[in-house]
């Protein structure tokens, strides 16, 4: 098996990068992340069934398991909108150092 | 079916508050009281019937799986509280027409409307959900009501609506108990339960939480507290919201749990207890000031708590007496709140240290301050008078030994001297005095009265004189409402109501008091200022600060415990968990041999080719101090992982992780040209336990996957998805049939997600000073100043290439003109054909937003796709009609979501189309909006940016930041949103305290 491996280490790459102080690196490693889950769910489907599951042209026998890649497919686009959240948060001062709180111009209590 | 149309009409009132303020501002007050007239007559029919001793009752189906259903049922009780309800109601807002300035005034009928359809549907209610429900209405449109009022109502509708949402909880435990306890939802059998007879703890407990909710909304010590709050409202508000209804609404629950608990000692003593110290504390307090608003509220205190410990004696005459006085003081109370208005509106002040000599210049508001607060004296031959001799007696009924019933009757005697005093104080300080007089400047002259303002203020009032002359009538309405208040086996009551009962020890009590009364007023010019300082340093509001304050700092201090602003010690934590769960359950499994046999067939050679690929990149990208180099790697683990995902015969998925790849690769090199160029510092703890940490955590990924996934077959809901798919939707393509039918709600939320995110972003970025967000270049810690290039002059293309853009941009913008319209015409096929191949919403709104990408990219200096605002409409559009899809799925069949279909000329078409679209737009915008906003270099500031994806097209940035305290930071400093707005002027620059 093979995609066990890839899994583990696009996860290994995750966790490393989101352990770092820059935030771009903590979403490239989210990325990651989110890569290794999509395989694992797809491969939850197993993945001994690689035919595209459009049944009147590639038939029953041979397609994947389709719930899996509809689960996957929302998960992509939801890391879109969580990237572009995050990538926003990162300008923010032209200074991406997780570890102080950006300025703001905010006075509040701590 | 007459309870039916009382509350349609009351319903179709806060509908109809939109065009009618509209078309006639204030004066829409009119048609809506004409409305609740109509309501009233509605319901005239009803209250026939229930005065002939029946009860109407009307019911549908409202949530069939839980056995709710949607039951009124009039009984006495309901009906003289939707009388005062509905009438009280249309003559407040005759009045109203008068007091508010003119102009639209929309929140105000709006709530007071759905108010009223709030409060009729309370009394009415025969489902405990139901009444429950209602019952939280009436709070928040209370609390919306006193929140509108500016700035002055701000904490004070907090206050109401903690308070009021405290008894909420208690009605809301008491109602869920019941229901579970009687096994019915229906009010009048749970209430007529054997369970109340056989279960004294039970009861006891119900009854406890029930006086909590009435005791929080009557303004009960010690959470009477909020209503003089209240008073921050405007004057119609008080006086039908804290006069006659919102406050009644508690002393009806009381009522109507009273067959239930009129002799359960528990009920008895609290609320006798209660109600006297309240109407003590009340009058007390109503003494000592000199905002006559507030003397008035303090009055309602006063005479609530009057109300409720005559509820709490229990008997038959006693709760008689208790909903006669309900009725005289919802006349009185609210024609006395009503002329403080009249009053405020003349003088221009309530306060009776600076009011001049009113009655001579107001002779009529006089007399009828006069009857009114003669009516809340009980002074004959006022309704007051009697429904007060009524009380007296019905104190020599209370429980617990003629000690105790002596005791409630001279605490009523001794409250009623302080209510006679506060009235005397209303009468004389307020008109007759003067004690204004003397500052009151010569030429200044009192406004006149709008004749609606005063007749309608007058007009409770003085309907409640003739009243009391034949209050006979009120025998069968007060009979019936006491009927309903006892247990359904009690004999029917005869209250017997008359002016005049002959000489007897109420009547001599009545005198004395009134005797002791006069005394005061003789004496006034001592007695009323000596009296006007606050007994205690702090008020109730105080306490109140001070719990919350509290209540807050132990929740930080909790809170400190777990969170963190950084993310390492979530990640940390999350990874070493998975780590030894897994790692422990695998080895479990293993070692048991419980690992069913790998399925065959699960490696292809191009997973080996992948693998590497990802292997190096991921190791360039963790390695990659430079950020260019890094989002080069990443790219490259995209690429892979797409193609890993095609090999895994996932086309709709391969699709769409191409095509976010790209859109992400390229938002990040738009945030890159403004990050340092370098990661720059490692960990605190040092990259090793970084390392340490990924190794386990990826070791645990891989094992988990290996020990998990790829040992059975296909799943039955595969197989199902994969045969009946295509024949339940005629769609071909499974995947997408499942995302926008089978599990359309999941889709649906998440296009919420890409909504929200959109708006997120523009909420995140206006949190922040411009001048913090986009600091200038030279601040920036890897700041190098462009190199002296040796160039040939100024205005030779040599030059030009290198210091102007646009000649850069041409080949790109020559390219866009071609690729545009060709991407947009596969936009729209890919959309097309979604349902039956590859495809669909999400894949079609990528292409479409990598046209997006393009047309930002080819511009030669940076400025925003489309106009500022689109991106978020877009995003509306988009949930707009993912949720009307929906509803029309309800519409059709009954369920959310669900796609019809059709056919037109042949082609077949279902709404699920149209779903898509709205997924389609939520992704377009979200998109849009972070190119606009990720992208603002140069020209514009992010956030001007964000300003104007709100606001649209405006000059600069503004120079506030969203969500913050006007007062507490910002020290009068000009140029917030809306005058800035209004005129286009950009802000000073500031917005520190420094």
């Amino acid at each position: 098996m093979i995609l066990p491996i890839t899994i583990g280490v696009l996860t290994a790459g995750a966790i490393y990068l989101m352990l770092q102080r820059g935030m771009v690196r903590i979403i490239f490693g989210l990325a990651l992340l989110a890569h290794a889950a999509n395989l694992l769910i797809l491969s939850a489907g197993v993945t001994a069934w690689r035919g595209e599951p459009l049944p009147s042209r590639t038939g029953v026998e041979d397609a994947g398991d389709p719930l899996p890649q509809a689960f996957v497919l929302t998960a992509i686009v939801i890391a879109l909108a969580v990237t572009v959240l995050m990538l926003a948060m990162a300008v923010i001062g032209h200074n991406d150092d997780t570890k102080r709180m950006p300025e703001t111009g905010e006075t509040h209590r701590r | 079916m007459s309870l039916l149309w009382t509350l349609v009409i009351s319903a179709v009132t806060v509908v109809a508050t939109f065009p009618l303020t509209k078309l006639l501002g204030r004066h829409a007050g009119w048609p809506i009281a004409a409305l609740y007239l109509a309501a009233a007559a509605a319901y005239w029919p009803a209250a026939r019937e229930v005065m002939h001793h029946g009860t109407v009752e009307w019911s549908m189906p409202w949530v069939p799986t839980l056995g709710l259903e949607l039951s009124l049922r009039a009984d006495g009780l309901g009906t003289v509280f939707t009388f005062i309800a509905l009438v009280i109601g249309a003559v407040v807002l005759a009045y109203s027409t008068a007091y508010l300035k003119p102009g639209r005034n929309l929140t105000f009928y709006f709530y007071m409307a759905m108010f009223t359809v709030s409060m009729v549907g309370l009394v009415l209610a025969d489902d405990l959900i139901l009444l429950f429900l209602c019952w939280e209405l009436t709070s928040l449109a209370s609390f919306f009501l006193i929140a509108r009022s500016g700035y002055a109502g701000e904490a004070a509708s907090m206050r109401t609506l903690l308070i009021t949402f405290l008894g909420g909880l208690g009605l809301l435990a008491a109602v869920t108990a019941m229901v579970v306890r009687t096994g019915t939802t229906t009010l009048s059998e749970a209430l007529a339960h054997e369970v109340w007879d056989t279960s004294p703890g039970f009861t006891a407990t119900i009854a406890l939480l029930v006086i909590l909710a009435a005791f929080t909304k009557s303004a009960q010590f010690p959470f009477h507290v909020w209503l003089p709050d209240a008073m921050a409202a405007a004057t119609p508000v008080s006086a039908y919201l804290h006069a006659a209804a919102v406050v009644k609404a508690g002393i009806f629950l009381l009522m109507r749990f009273s067959p239930a608990f009129h002799d359960v000692p528990v009920w008895n003593v609290l609320l006798i207890s209660t109600g006297l110290v309240t109407c003590a504390i009340g009058g007390w307090f109503a003494l000592q000031k000199t905002d006559l608003k507030k003397l008035m509220a303090y009055s309602t205190v006063s005479q609530l708590g009057l109300i409720v410990a005559t509820i709490g004696v229990g008997t038959e005459y006693a709760l008689a007496a208790a909903i006669l006085h309900v009725i005289a003081h919802a006349l009185f109370k609210s024609g006395l709140f009503m002329m403080v208005g009249v009053v405020d509106h003349a003088a221009g002040t309530r306060d009776v240290r600076r009011l001049p000599v009113l009655s001579s210049a107001m002779p009529i508001a006089f007399w009828v301050t006069v009857l009114g607060c003669a009516s809340m004296a009980g002074v004959p031959p006022m309704l007051g008078f009697v429904s007060k001799e009524s009380i007296l007696t019905a104190m020599h009924e209370a429980p617990g030994g003629p000690v105790a019933a002596w005791a409630a009757f001279l605490g009523v005697a001794l409250t009623a001297v302080l209510t006679f005093a506060y009235c005397a104080k209303i009468v004389f300080n307020g008109f007759f005095d003067g004690r204004g007089q003397a500052k009151w400047p010569e030429d200044r002259p009192l406004h006149t009265t709008p004749w609606a303002l005063g007749t309608f203020a007058a007009l409770p009032i003085v309907v409640g004189l003739p009243l009391a002359f034949v209050v006979g009538i009120l025998d069968t309405p007060v009979g019936r409402a006491a009927a309903a208040m006892l247990p359904a086996d009690a004999e029917e009551p005869h209250p017997h109501l008359a002016l005049w009962h002959g000489i007897n020890l109420e009547l001599l009590t009545s005198l004395a008091i009134i005797v002791v009364g006069v005394f005061v007023i003789l004496r006034r010019r001592f007695f009323f200022p000596a009296r006007e300082h606050d007994t205690f340093s702090f008020d109730g509001a105080d306490v109140i600060r001070v719990i919350n304050d509290t209540a807050a700092d132990v929740g930080k201090s909790l809170a400190m415990l777990v969170r963190a602003d950084n993310p390492t010690r979530h990640v940390a934590v999350q990874f070493l968990a998975l780590g030894a769960l897994v790692l422990g359950g695998v080895g479990v499994l293993v070692a048991g041999d419980h690992l069913l046999p790998v399925q065959e067939g699960l490696i292809s050679p191009i997973d080996i080719v992948v693998l590497v690929i990802i292997a190096i990149a991921v190791a360039v990208l963790c390695r990659a101090n430079s950020r260019l180099a890094a989002v080069v790697a990443l790219s490259t683990v995209g690429a892979a992982v797409t193609v890993q995902i095609f090999a895994l015969g996932a086309p709709d998925v391969g699709m769409t992780q191409l095509l976010v790849e790209a859109l992400t690769v390229l938002m990040i090199m738009l945030v890159l040209q403004r990050l340092p160029q370098v990661f720059g510092r490692a960990p605190r703890w040092g990259n090793k336990a970084a390392l340490l940490l990924a190794v386990v955590g990826g070791l645990s990924a891989g094992l988990a996957t290996w020990a998990l996934t790829g040992r059975r077959d296909r799943s039955e809901i595969a197989i199902w998805y994969l045969e009946e798919g295509p024949v339940e939707t005629s769609g071909d393509n499974v995947v997408n049939t499942i995302l926008v039918e089978f599990r359309a709600l999941d889709t649906f939320g998440e296009l919420t997600v890409l909504g929200m995110a959109a708006v997120a972003m523009v909420a995140i970025v206006s949190t922040v000073r411009d001048k913090y967000l986009d600091p200038p270049p030279e601040a920036d810690r890897n700041y190098v100043p462009p190199p002296e290039v040796p160039l040939r002059e100024r205005g030779s293309t040599a030059y030009r290439a290198v210091t102007e853009a646009w000649g850069n941009a041409v080949p790109m913008q020559l390219l866009v003109r071609v690729t545009a319209p060709l991407l947009a015409i596969i936009s729209a096929i890919l959309f097309l054909r979604g349902h039956n191949s590859p495809g669909g919403g999400f894949i079609a709104a990528l292409v479409g937003s990598s046209i997006v990408a393009l047309i930002y990219l080819a511009t030669s200096r940076d400025r925003m796709v489309g106009p500022p605002r689109l991106p978020l409409r877009l995003v509306a559009l988009g949930v707009l009609i993912a949720v009307g899809t929906g509803i029309w799925g309800m519409i059709g069949h009954v369920s959310f979501l669900e796609p019809l279909h059709g056919y037109l000329f042949d082609i077949h078409l279902t709404t699920s189309m149209v779903f898509d679209l709205g997924v389609y737009l939520a992704v377009l915008g979200l998109v849009m909006e972070a190119f606009n906003l990720l992208g603002a270099t140069g020209g514009e500031s992010t956030r001007e940016r964000a300003d104007e994806a709100v606001e649209g097209e405006i000059s600069g940035p503004m120079d506030t930041s969203r969500g913050e305290r006007y007062a507490e930071t910002r020290l009068g400093i000009p140029g917030r949103g809306s005058t800035y707005l209004q005129q286009d002027l950009p802000p000073r620059k500031g917005g520190d305290r420094e």
